[in-house]
């Protein structure tokens, strides 16, 4: 009971991280960014490459990895979601396209096989016989420290504010003055940091391999959509839901079932409540 | 219908030059052939559903895997002929075709889209769960019965299938219910405004796509003799169907075909240089490029190209 417990809030921290930079885009940009699990990709990459390859020390590689997704998501932004002017289908289409390119391109740089990645944090603590490996605490405290960091970020600082009237308006926000192209290029910039960072913690929770991308991006499809557009509560709140579902699906029932509760969440939440079940009406 | 005569001459140009194909290319080439083939059915499935309506399914292998995993078990295990059993699996399919159907009569757009996604996901996880005694669990199954023997043979076969599908979907998309199907795309509530009913046009492009999806997917089966889950329920294979509907041009059944085609044979030639997932790179850039060019398709590139040439 108290594993579960334990695991359950380990593994749902990591999934608000995960979860928190699709968010972003999804409120502020209204667009879905199905290339968003390539920032995880290539921020587990990148991790691996200078931190384990290089043997640079392991927070230069989280750091360069945090650079890595930055510039990921401002390209993204600047060379198709711009030019597609919120066409969402297309822009649907065309980060799908682009996953599959950033996966074929990760394959022929690395190869097709895994890499196991060395814990940022070695060791393993014990709490009543029950085994934490320190690397999953770390990963968890960070994804509150910078939850917490992006909440107090959006309610008190001027650019904050701004995404926040994007995301409500963008034509509101426009006729106030706010350069929405800014503020979308720069909600780009932190998805994909947000992304690349929770690559490498989700890479070294499981494994680091090219078809990594999938699952996380359905988690956090799965996470933004029953939580809603645009709440940071409310995606904390579904990231614990799903986190722990996974959890207790897989000790109590069987470990090849995990998966399972996250595709019923999103189809029935989908069917009975489209716009989720704490996100504010569309207009 | 506004069918014109040089229609019927392109077609019959077109069918004729797939029938003598075999003369003249290599039996290599023409296993190529074959999986365009089946790639242009399952485009010409997701043109039906996706590019009339604008219902965009990134979950199209849901369908086809009903289709291909049905046939497979019937012929598995229990020894149905192959003549029973692909009915029974387009049958089932289309039976799938209404689980898809029910959530696009609540929601749109990418909500739709991702319940596809979610569904394609659900089945791949399932199927590897449930009853692996009958669906092979993640090994998937192999030894089926082969419809055909030789590459000319299979050609035949998948191009005659092909063909056919290809040219009913044409007519009946000229008809006046694929007028309204593509009015669905555009608006649905001005549809529902003129008095018809959204809901029957809706079931029957979805009816019609599963029908598609499940007959090709159970020929491929039996193409190949074998299922696998991860062959099937992939992300990339998603991509592979979208790519060429997308590229070949979307809502006019014609597209989808050239698509597969065009992106089958450049995966071929690049296999060469780049033998194995890496050719995605060059693929899907390219892809990417042409789609952000021009969203409607290298069909809308031809005619665009034959309209400058014919005023000139």
């Amino acid at each position: 009971m108290l594993q579960i417990l334990i695991q359950g809030l380990l593994l749902s921290g990591l999934y608000a991280l995960i979860a928190m930079g699709f968010t972003l885009i999804f409120s502020v940009g209204r667009v879905l960014n199905l290339a968003y699990g390539t920032y995880l990709l290539a921020g587990g990459y990148t991790y691996f490459y200078f931190a384990q390859q290089l043997g640079l020390p392991k927070f230069a590689g989280v750091g360069l990895a945090a650079v890595v997704g930055a510039a990921m998501g401002l390209a993204k932004f600047q060379a198709i979601v711009k030019p597609l002017k919120g066409n969402h289908v297309a822009v649907e289409i065309s980060t799908l396209i682009l996953a599959v390119v950033v996966q074929a391109g990760i394959i022929f740089r690395f190869g097709d096989s895994s890499k196991i990645l060395l814990p940022i944090v070695p060791g393993v603590g014990r709490v009543a016989d029950i085994a934490i490996p320190y690397s999953n605490l770390i990963a968890a405290i960070v994804s509150w420290v910078i939850l917490i960091a992006l909440y107090v970020f959006a309610r008190s600082t001027h650019i904050g504010r701004a995404m926040r009237a994007v995301s409500m308006d963008p034509k509101g926000a426009a006729l106030s003055g706010v350069d929405t192209d800014r503020v979308n290029a720069f909600t780009w910039g932190i998805s994909g940091t947000l992304g690349a960072v929770a690559g490498v913690f989700f890479a070294s929770y499981t494994q680091l391999y090219p078809g990594m991308w999938v699952a996380p991006l359905i988690i956090a499809v799965a996470v933004v959509i029953v939580g809603g557009i645009g709440s940071i509560f409310g995606t904390l709140i579904v990231a614990h839901i799903v986190g722990f579902m996974e959890i207790i699906t897989s000790s109590l029932i069987a470990p090849e079932l995990r998966g399972v509760f996250t595709m019923i969440l999103i189809i029935g939440v989908l069917i009975a409540r489209p716009h989720g079940l704490f996100g504010r009406e569309e207009p | 219908m506004n069918l014109r005569r040089y229609h019927f001459a392109l077609w019959v140009l077109f069918i004729a030059g797939l029938f003598l194909l075999p003369w003249f290319v290599s039996k290599g080439t023409l296993r190529t052939f074959i999986f365009a083939n089946y790639l242009a059915i399952f485009a010409i499935s997701w043109d039906v559903l996706s590019g009339r309506t604008g219902y965009i399914s990134f979950g199209h292998p849901f369908l086809i895997g009903i289709g291909a995993y049905t046939t497979a078990i019937l012929t598995k295990h229990f020894d149905v002929p192959v003549e029973m059993s692909i009915p029974i699996a387009v049958l089932a399919t289309m039976l799938g075709g209404v689980i898809v159907l029910v959530p696009a009569l609540r929601i749109k757009g990418s909500y739709f889209a991702l319940v596809t996604l979610a569904l394609m996901e659900l089945m791949y996880q399932l199927v590897q769960v449930i009853r692996p005694d009958l669906t092979g669990g993640t090994r998937g199954m192999s030894g089926l019965p082969t419809l055909t023997r030789g590459a000319v043979n299979g050609y035949y076969l998948s191009v005659t299938l092909m063909v056919v599908i290809a040219l009913s979907m044409w007519l009946l998309m000229r008809t006046r219910i694929g007028t309204a199907l593509s009015a669905i795309g555009m608006n649905e509530e001005a549809v529902s405004g003129s008095g018809l009913s959204i809901v029957r046009l809706k079931m029957f492009a979805f009816l019609a796509s599963a029908f598609v999806a499940g007959l090709g997917g159970a020929f491929y089966v039996h193409y190949l003799g074998s299922v696998a889950p991860r062959a099937l329920f992939d992300i990339n294979m998603v991509f592979t169907i979208i790519v060429a509907a997308l590229i070949g041009g979307v809502s006019t059944i014609v597209g989808p075909v050239l698509g597969a085609f065009f992106l089958t044979f450049l995966l071929e030639y690049l296999r060469p240089y780049l033998p194995g997932a890496e050719r995605y790179l060059i693929y899907g850039s390219i892809a990417l490029v042409l789609y952000m060019y021009q969203p409607r398709g290298l069909i809308h590139i031809a005619t665009g190209v034959w309209d400058r040439l014919r005023r000139l």
